[in-house]
């Protein structure tokens, strides 16, 4: 310590001041340089094609079942009926073409969890303070974790459909039912999958910028994205028109509608959910925003 | 530089910086003392904008800390040994830091060296003790060659090598023209690193002058004289002015006399004095004279001794 050289005055550091592709590369750092995060997405990228790939081979056997047996599935004492694959895919509220996004579910779960950490855990360890010393705007800040956070999600997601439609390939087609990158739908699917995880770490990383709290943070994504759906199902029962509609609304119904090509009745269509799912994203963000560029750290 | 105009800043009904005005001049070191709880650490955080004052403004170099392009070459902050990602390594941690302002990774590897943290640099930052937790935030500090440095107790927990290095960094930093503004509440630590202090108390300043005039300004410079004929020489030595007291064998404490005064009158009337040691409190005392109302939390007294808890000393 003793033998140390100080460099000489100004510039010594070299260094060409603050821009937003130096803030994106030091948030891009910070993202790969925890063992943890690369854990978290290798796993991932495994839960996702392996609830895909399971998910795939349920619903092959279960459609197989209904085509050769009608609903009953060929049970003791249950009417018997072919179907042909349309029927029973729509039998089954299916569509094939979903098979893609299959293990979405979990990457929904963990990438928003990440989502949430990746600034709830500034807070917690107090490098926020040394990340908004370095840039006072702060807002550049909140939009570089964005854009690390949208492009990982998308480039994860995006990968592990494409793998979950590999494997459930053969699987299906042990079953007789053909599935193929050509099909109506599989394409959109593997495209726009990714968008959806990417708009729930939007909505994570504004909660963990929020609420200040990983533990806090991540629970109330699940609230929003696991119990919002169950909870506004129940309230369909609530007599009078107005609760049955409420259901399709929720973040995680809209949002899971943009992934659909279909029309239903009685329900939004794919573009309408994708822009209540945008609505959704912005009104977590904008009060994210504010927070971030005015309480004290 | 740094200008800090009537800065105020107040949590619900409590005031932590009550209006300071001060200035943070280049080319030495300004220390910045306080008692625990005085709000040193608040108008630290509110000159680089991490909390935004309640009242008044505060400048860096001529403009609001957040209005600069390149923020980490105009100030280097150490405000919180723990503004680190406990997970995450050193050297990734400075990386990460360096990417922001496109600093070069030449520069990351000449702090870390500097810094001496090289054995650990790939270590987790959470593992690190106090002291190394400390040179990283010096590290990180130092990254962009800053025209400004702000240290918040720089010193705590550092061993005495490490304690002696901050001093001529900081001492360095000065005389390349830098503006240098540390916190403590170590006197003796100020004595040895400062040219100028600003000392607050209860979110006020409560002086704010060259450390000589400080120090010219306490009158109570006390004076150790150690002498086999201590009667003889307090009723000598006593007069206007002057408080003699003893409170061990062969030992007199003199305010109010300078040592060659003593040595004189000793001389004069042949009495022997065997140790004449001008006390090295004396900045200490113009600290509690200065901060004796100002002090938030009172620590109980216990004999003779100074109503603060005071650490290291």
């Amino acid at each position: 310590m003793s033998t140390t050289t100080i460099s000489s005055p100004s510039r010594a550091a070299g260094g060409t001041g603050l821009s937003f592709a130096g803030i994106l590369r030091s948030e891009w750092i910070k993202f790969r340089s925890l063992r943890s995060t690369q854990l978290l997405l290798l796993f991932t990228f495994l839960a996702v094609v392996g609830v895909g790939s399971m998910t795939a081979w349920v619903q092959a056997l279960s459609l197989d079942g209904i085509m050769q047996h009608g609903m009953g599935m060929g049970a003791p004492g249950s009417p018997e009926s072919t179907m042909t694959l349309d029927q029973a895919t729509a039998a089954m509220g299916v569509n094939l073409y979903g098979i893609p996004n299959a293990g979405l579910q979990i990457g929904i779960l963990i990438l928003g969890a990440l989502a949430v950490l990746f600034i709830s855990s500034e807070f917690g360890t107090g490098m926020i303070r040394s990340t908004l010393t370095a840039v006072p705007k702060r807002l550049p800040v909140f939009f570089a974790k964005a854009a690390v956070l949208v492009v990982v999600s998308y480039v994860l997601t995006l990968v592990a459909a494409v793998a979950t439609t590999l494997v459930a390939m053969p699987i299906f087609s042990a079953y007789g039912i053909e599935i193929s990158f050509g099909m109506d739908g599989i394409v959109y699917s593997i495209l726009m999958g990714g968008l959806y995880v990417a708009g729930v770490a939007l909505i994570g990383l504004s909660l963990g910028t929020l609420l200040r709290s990983s533990a806090g943070g991540i629970i109330v994504l699940v609230v929003i994205f696991f119990l919002l759906d169950f909870g506004t199902q129940l309230m369909s029962f609530i007599p009078g028109e107005f609760w049955k509609y409420v259901n399709q609304y929720v973040p995680s119904v809209a949002g899971g509608r943009m992934l659909e090509i279909n029309d239903k009745v009685a329900f939004i269509s794919p573009a309408a959910g994708a822009l209540i799912f945008v609505g959704w994203i912005l009104l977590f963000m904008i009060p994210a925003l504010i927070a971030l560029k005015t309480r004290d750290v | 530089m740094i200008e800090a105009v009537n800065l105020a800043k107040h949590y619900g009904a409590k005031t932590a910086v009550g209006g300071v005005t001060f200035t943070v001049k280049p080319g030495m070191v300004t220390g910045f003392l306080g008692p625990n709880g005085a709000g040193k650490s608040t108008t630290m955080r509110m000159i680089v904008g991490l909390d935004k004052p309640t009242r008044g403004t505060v400048t860096v170099n001529g403009k609001p800390f957040e209005q600069h392009r390149d923020p980490l070459h105009q100030v280097g902050a150490l405000l919180d040994a723990k503004a680190v990602h406990t997970s995450r390594s050193a050297y990734n941690h400075l990386l990460a830091m360096a990417a922001t302002h496109n600093i070069p990774t030449r520069r990351v590897n000449e702090v870390i060296d500097m810094t001496g943290l090289g054995a650990v640099a790939k270590k987790k930052a959470g593992g690190f003790s106090l002291g190394m937790g400390q040179r990283l935030g010096i590290a990180s500090a130092l990254l962009g060659d800053p025209q400004t440095l702000i240290l918040d107790e720089p010193v705590n927990g550092l061993d005495p090598e490490g304690v002696l290095w901050v001093r001529n960094l900081a001492r360095y930093l000065a005389s390349e023209g830098k503006t240098v503004f540390l916190s403590s509440h170590l006197m003796s630590e100020m004595a040895q690193t400062a040219d100028h202090l600003i000392v607050i108390g209860r979110g006020q300043i409560i002086a704010d002058a060259p450390i000589a005039q400080i120090l010219a300004g306490s009158d109570k410079a006390k004076i150790r004289v150690r002498t086999s004929e201590v009667t003889r020489l307090s009723q000598l030595l006593g007069g206007a002015g002057v408080n003699v007291a003893c409170h061990e064998n062969e030992t007199l404490e003199v305010t109010g006399l300078d040592a060659r005064q003593i040595a004189a009158t000793a001389l004069e009337n042949q009495v022997l004095v065997y140790e004449l040691t001008p006390m090295n409190g004396s900045l200490e005392d113009a600290y509690f004279n200065l901060t004796k109302d100002e002090v938030e939390y009172h620590s109980q007294q216990f004999n003779d001794q100074a109503p603060v808890a005071v650490k290291g000393l």
